[in-house]
C-alpha cells in the first residue's frame, strides 16, 4: 500500500507534474488515514488491584497486577509452581490418599485462586499466620492448607514439608507476586450476605431444582466427567464436605453461592458465574443443602475452645 | 470532436432513465394477484400460520433485543452501513396493517412492497419463493389476527446515495431470484417435506450457503448445484457446510440433528452464536416430524465440492499431556488456566452443560470465525424448556490478541481435531469487528432471576 505512489508513472511536464504531486499527498493522506485506523493486535487487559498496608486499608501504595499463568514460565522454580497449581485444582485425582471427599482444592476456590469473593489465594501467602476465630490460636499457612484437607476435603493432612504441599505455598507465592509481608492486595476473600435474614429452607430446595441440581444432581450428588474426575462436586452425602468445613454453614455459603455461583451462566467473569441470587435466595438455599445428611468430623471438640461459636456452627 | 462528450452525456442520461423505468415496472411484473379470500378470523387457520410463521423464523430478524415481537429495528450490517428490518405489526401507520393477502404475498415470496418497489434481498424472499399460497395466507392470518399492532416507524438505511435506491434492486431480483417452484428430489414425502422446510421456510441456506458478488445465495437448492449450503461466514460467524464431508455433516446422525434442532445441544456439542438464535426462535417449536424430516433430508446431501470427505484418523496425545501437566506449548498454558475446568482435560467437555471441543466440528472447521468469536465475546446455548438451564461461555475479551490466538489454534489442533493454524490479525479483525456489532439475545446470559425460574422450568 504505501509503495502505490512509486508505481505512479514518471511525468515531465510541470503543470502535470504539481497535479500528480497533489494526488500523491492526497493519496498520502488517505493512506496515512485508514492506516491510522487500522486496528492493532491488543495487549492483555489483566485484573488491577490496589496495594494497601497491612493496618491501614485507606492508604493505597501501588497496584497489584493479576498474573496469567504463562508468567510462571519466568520464575526459576516455574515446575513446583505448576505442580502446586495442578494439586489445587485436581486434588482429588493428584492426592486420593489425602482426600476423602469428591472435592479438590479449587472447587470452592474459583478459577485457580484469582477472583476476588471467590476464596483467591491472592493474599494467602502473606496472611498467614494469623490468629483465626475457629481455632482461637495463630495457625500458619500448611495449617490452614491441612485444615481444608480434613475439613473441606473429608481427608488426612500432608506432611508439612512434603513436596505437595511445598509446591502449593510455592502457587501462592507466586500468585502473591512479591507483594511485601506488610501489604496486602486490597481485594475481598468473600461477598457479603445479610446474616439476620432467615433461611427457608423449603424456598431453598425450590430454588436448588431450579438452578443447581442440572450440575449438582437431584440429589447433591454431584458430577463427573467421561474420564471420572470431578467437574460438579457433591454437595451432600458421604462424597461431601464434612460439617466441620466452613461451606457446612448457612451463611458463609450463602457468601460463597450468591457472588460465585452459578457458574456459566454469565459471560463476564473468568467462570461466568454468580450474582443471580439475592441475599435472601442465597440463605434458603445454602440451609436446604448444608443441612442435608453429611460426614461427621471428628476434630470438631477443639473448635471454638472458648465458647464464642457463630450462630451457624454445625456443633 | 466537441460533441462526443454531450452525446455521451444524453445517451448515458436516457439509457438511465430507460433503466429507471423498467426498474419501475419490473416489480409488477413479479407481483401476482391471487385472487384468494383468507379468513383472518379463523382460529385454525392463524394457529396454523403461527406455526409456519416460527418455520420461517420471521421473529429472528423482526424484533430487536427486548423490543415489541415483529415490530423490526434490527440492524443488519454491510460493509455499507445498515438496513432496519421492518415492523411487520397490523399497525396500519407504521406496520403491514393495510396490507391486502395479495400485498402480504408479494413482500413475503416476490420481495415487492405494498408500494411496489423492491425490498432488500436482507428478506429471504428467494427462499419463501417456494412456499405455497396456502401457507403464506395462513401467516397472513396470523400476523393480522394473532399478532398484536405495535406503532413504532421504520427506520431508513444508512446506505450511501445510489446503494439505498430501491430501483436498481428490480435488476438484482430479476437476476437473482427468479420466480422459481419447489421440485422434489425424492418422491419419499418424508424427504421431500424435510427438503422443502429446509430450501424454503428454513432458509438455511440464507446462511449456510455462500453468496456470490452480487451478495446472491450461489445456489438456491441443492439441484442448483452441490455449492448449496456447502458453508458460508455470517455476522462473524462460520455457518458450517451442512453437507456430507467430514467437516460439515458428516459425522453426524440424523438423531443427533434432530436433538440439536429441538433442544440446542447433544451430549457432545451446543448451538451457538447465530444458530442458538435460530433454535430458540425457530426449530425448538417445531414438531418431530418436521425436524427429522429436514434432518434426514439434510443427510442426503453429498460432500461439498473439493472438501475432504473423511480426515484422516488422528491419536489423541494432548489428553495425557494435560493431565501429566506437560504444557508443551503456551496455548496449552492458556487451555490449562481458562478452558480446561470447563472442556475438560480430554476435551469431551460435560454433557449437555459444556460442549465437546474434541471432535466438535464447529471448532475445526477451516475457517475459525466462529471459535473465535465465542472465545472473544462469549455467548449462550438456546433456551429451551428441554433443559433446566442453558450455559453461556464467558467472554475472554481480556486476553491479548496473541493469546487467543494461540490458544484458538491450541483447541483446533489438539486431541483428534485437525484444522489450519490462525494468526495474530484475525484475532485483530475479530476484535474490531465485535466493536462495531450489536448484541443479540443470545449474546448475553440467561435470566435466572428466581421469579423467571418460577414462571418457567419450576412453577
Amino acid at each position: 500500500m504505501n509503495n502505490l505512489p512509486l508505481t505512479l508513472p514518471v511525468v515531465t511536464s510541470k503543470s502535470v507534474r504539481y497535479k500528480n504531486l497533489a494526488l500523491i499527498v492526497a493519496a498520502a493522506c488517505v493512506i496515512g488515514i485508514s492506516g491510522c485506523s487500522k486496528p492493532e493486535p491488543v495487549d492483555q487487559n489483566a485484573a488491577q488491584f490496589d496495594l494497601v498496608t497491612a493496618d491501614d486499608a485507606n492508604e493505597g501504595i501501588g497496584t497489584y497486577v493479576l498474573p496469567q499463568d504463562t508468567a510462571i514460565l519466568d520464575e526459576p522454580n516455574a515446575d513446583e509452581i505448576f505442580y502446586g497449581k495442578r494439586l489445587l485444582n485436581e486434588t482429588k485425582r493428584l492426592l486420593p490418599d489425602h482426600v476423602g471427599a469428591s472435592m479438590n482444592c479449587n472447587s470452592c476456590h474459583i478459577s485457580q485462586g484469582k477472583v476476588p469473593l471467590g476464596d483467591p489465594y491472592i493474599n494467602s501467602y502473606n496472611t498467614y499466620p494469623r490468629v483465626m476465630p475457629r481455632a482461637e490460636k495463630e495457625i500458619d499457612l500448611e495449617a490452614r492448607i491441612n485444615g481444608c484437607f480434613q475439613r473441606s476435603m473429608n481427608g488426612k493432612p500432608l506432611d508439612r514439608e512434603s513436596p505437595e504441599m511445598l509446591a502449593m505455598i510455592a502457587y501462592m507465592k507466586w500468585l502473591s507476586q512479591n507483594t511485601p509481608r506488610n501489604q496486602k492486595v486490597d481485594i475481598a476473600n468473600a461477598g457479603q450476605v445479610d446474616t439476620s435474614l432467615v433461611p427457608d429452607p423449603v424456598r431453598g430446595e425450590q430454588i436448588y431444582e431450579a438452578q443447581c441440581a442440572a450440575c449438582h444432581g437431584d440429589n447433591g450428588e454431584g458430577l463427573k466427567d467421561s474420564r471420572g474426575d470431578i467437574v460438579f462436586p457433591p454437595l451432600w452425602g458421604d462424597e461431601s464436605f464434612n460439617i466441620g468445613a466452613g461451606m457446612a454453614r448457612t451463611y458463609k455459603a450463602a457468601a460463597f453461592v450468591k457472588y460465585n455461583m452459578p457458574m456459566g451462566i454469565q459471560v463476564k467473569g473468568l467462570w461466568g458465574h454468580g450474582n443471580v441470587l439475592s441475599d435472601q435466595d442465597a440463605v434458603d438455599v445454602a440451609q436446604f443443602f448444608t443441612h442435608k445428611p453429611r460426614p461427621d468430623f471428628a476434630g470438631k471438640v477443639n473448635d471454638w475452645p472458648s465458647g464464642n461459636k457463630p450462630k451457624d456452627a454445625r456443633y | 470532436m466537441k460533441k462526443w462528450p454531450m452525446i455521451i452525456i444524453a445517451v448515458g442520461f436516457i439509457g438511465m432513465a430507460l433503466a429507471f423505468t423498467l426498474g419501475q415496472i419490473l416489480p409488477h411484473l413479479r407481483a401476482s394477484t391471487s385472487g384468494m379470500e383468507v379468513d383472518i378470523t379463523d382460529p385454525e387457520l392463524i394457529e396454523e400460520g403461527e406455526y409456519i410463521a416460527r418455520t420461517a423464523d420471521c421473529v429472528a430478524c423482526h424484533t430487536t433485543l427486548n423490543g415489541e415481537e415483529y415490530a423490526g429495528g434490527l440492524p443488519m450490517l454491510t460493509p455499507l452501513g445498515a438496513v432496519y428490518s421492518t415492523n411487520i405489526t397490523p399497525d396500519n401507520d407504521t406496520g403491514i396493517g393495510t396490507y391486502s393477502f395479495d400485498d402480504f404475498n408479494n413482500a413475503v415470496k416476490h420481495g415487492v412492497r405494498q408500494d411496489q418497489s423492491a425490498l432488500y434481498p436482507a428478506m429471504p424472499y428467494p427462499s419463501y419463493q417456494i412456499m405455497p399460497d396456502e401457507d403464506v395466507a395462513a401467516m397472513y392470518a396470523y400476523f393480522m389476527s394473532g399478532v398484536a399492532a405495535v406503532s413504532l416507524p421504520n427506520r431508513d438505511s444508512e446506505l450511501p446515495p445510489v446503494f439505498n435506491w430501491r430501483w436498481p434492486l428490480a435488476y438484482w431480483q430479476a437476476l437473482f431470484a427468479p420466480k422459481r417452484e419447489f421440485v422434489a428430489e425424492a418422491d419419499d414425502p418424508i424427504l421431500a417435506r424435510g427438503q422443502y422446510l429446509v430450501e424454503g421456510p428454513g432458509h438455511c441456506g440464507s446462511c449456510h450457503t455462500e453468496r456470490g458478488l452480487g451478495f446472491q445465495e450461489v445456489a438456491l437448492s441443492n439441484l442448483d448445484s452441490d455449492h448449496y449450503l456447502s458453508g458460508a461466514v455470517i455476522d462473524g460467524w462460520r455457518a458450517k457446510s451442512l453437507r456430507g464431508e467430514h467437516r460439515g455433516l458428516g459425522t453426524w446422525h440424523t438423531d443427533e440433528l434432530v436433538e440439536f434442532l429441538k433442544t440446542g445441544r447433544t451430549d457432545v456439542t451446543a448451538a451457538f452464536g447465530a444458530m442458538a438464535e435460530v433454535v430458540e426462535d425457530s426449530t425448538q417449536y417445531m414438531t418431530d416430524s418436521d425436524l427429522h424430516a429436514m434432518s434426514a433430508y439434510l443427510k442426503t446431501l453429498s460432500p461439498a465440492p473439493g472438501k475432504e470427505v473423511t480426515l484422516p484418523p488422528k491419536e489423541d496425545i494432548t489428553t495425557q499431556k494435560l493431565l501429566d501437566g506437560a504444557y508443551d506449548s503456551r496455548g496449552a498454558i492458556l487451555y490449562a488456566e481458562y478452558c480446561q475446568v470447563c472442556h475438560r482435560a480430554d476435551g469431551k467437555g460435560v454433557p449437555r452443560i459444556f460442549p465437546a471441543l474434541d471432535g466438535n466440528s464447529a471448532v475445526y472447521s477451516h475457517n475459525a470465525d466462529s471459535v473465535l468469536q465465542i472465545t472473544l465475546s462469549g455467548g449462550r446455548m438456546p433456551d429451551t424448556p428441554h433443559d433446566r438451564m442453558a450455559f453461556t461461555m464467558p467472554e475472554f475479551i481480556n486476553l491479548s490478541d496473541a493469546d487467543i490466538a494461540e490458544v484458538v489454534n491450541y483447541v483446533r489442533n489438539s486431541w483428534t481435531n485437525q484444522a489450519s493454524e490462525i494468526g495474530v490479525d484475525d484475532v485483530v479483525q475479530m476484535r474490531d469487528f465485535l466493536n462495531k456489532k450489536p448484541k443479540t439475545a443470545t449474546d448475553l446470559p440467561p435470566d435466572l432471576s428466581v421469579t423467571a425460574a418460577a414462571e418457567g422450568a419450576n412453577p
